[in-house]
């Protein structure tokens, strides 16, 4: 597999299992119903098998950020294991019909320019790292 | 967003800060071998505190979004990122160049206005 191949396929695995794990969580929720400090909720959340789906995306997030950092420079991997907040925001508006008010949107596009500057800074650390030795 | 949800997002934020800076520490130990260092990261305390610290954080988030919408959650969650930078710079003293202020800025913004604080 080429470089950029390798990137690509291990960038977006990152992504879809974050966004997986965060549709788990809350459709979990939904069988949960609002929380309250009793174990009878906590009950309700083990009972939850899309409890179970968000615990496999974790673990799958997990081994595919290890495989990726392998290769991949950490800058760039960085913002992509943050930038499932774009993806999560569309799915929540299309599956669970949420309101993506115009707040929301500055919001989250102040956020993914936040991360893009992070991502650039961590590059230029691993460059000048790399130049020095 | 009530102030339970209110209550809710700082605890899940001051448990993955947590989380993240006893990992941290763990992973701080240089020993001769890979299997050395890592026998000694499961005997640090540091380690089974932060392990503690994620299965709590698990709780803790679903509680979030039995509260409030998914996409507000994932935006406000956000800040998580901001916080950890600023832990890394008081307790290990890492680098914060302009690059990164004005990221951190950015976001900080960014969760101020999707969490209806602006």
């Amino acid at each position: 597999m080429s470089r950029a191949r390798f990137y690509l396929v291990g960038f977006s695995a990152l992504v879809l299992v974050d966004t997986w794990t965060q549709l788990s969580f809350k459709l979990a929720s939904h069988q949960t119903g609002e929380f309250v400090m009793t174990t009878a909720w906590l009950k309700a959340a083990v009972a939850s098998p899309w409890i179970y789906g968000a615990i496999a995306g974790y673990l799958s997030a997990f081994f595919t950020w290890m495989t990726l950092l392998k290769h991949a420079p950490v800058g760039p991997a960085f913002a992509a294991s943050h930038l499932d907040v774009v993806t999560v925001l569309m799915l929540s508006a299309l599956l669970f019909g949420e309101q993506l008010s115009a707040l929301k949107i500055a919001g989250a596009t102040c956020i993914v320019l936040g991360i893009v500057l992070l991502s650039l800074s961590e590059s230029k650390d691993v460059t000048a790292r790399a130049t020095v030795d | 967003m009530s102030s339970l949800a209110i209550f809710v997002w700082i605890a899940s934020v001051f448990l993955d800060t947590a989380g993240r800076l006893t990992f941290k520490s763990a992973a701080m130990t240089e020993r001769e071998t890979e299997l050395q260092r890592w026998k000694s990261m499961l005997r640090s305390p540091w380690l089974w505190a932060g392990i503690i610290c994620f299965c709590l954080e698990f709780a803790v988030w679903l509680a979030l979004l039995s509260l409030i919408p998914l996409s507000q959650a994932v935006l406000i969650g956000s800040i998580n990122i901001v916080v950890v930078m600023i832990a890394g710079r008081l307790i290990f003293h890492e680098r914060l160049d302009g690059l990164r202020l004005a990221g951190m800025s950015l976001i900080a913004v960014g969760v101020a206005l999707a969490g209806g604080f602006a």
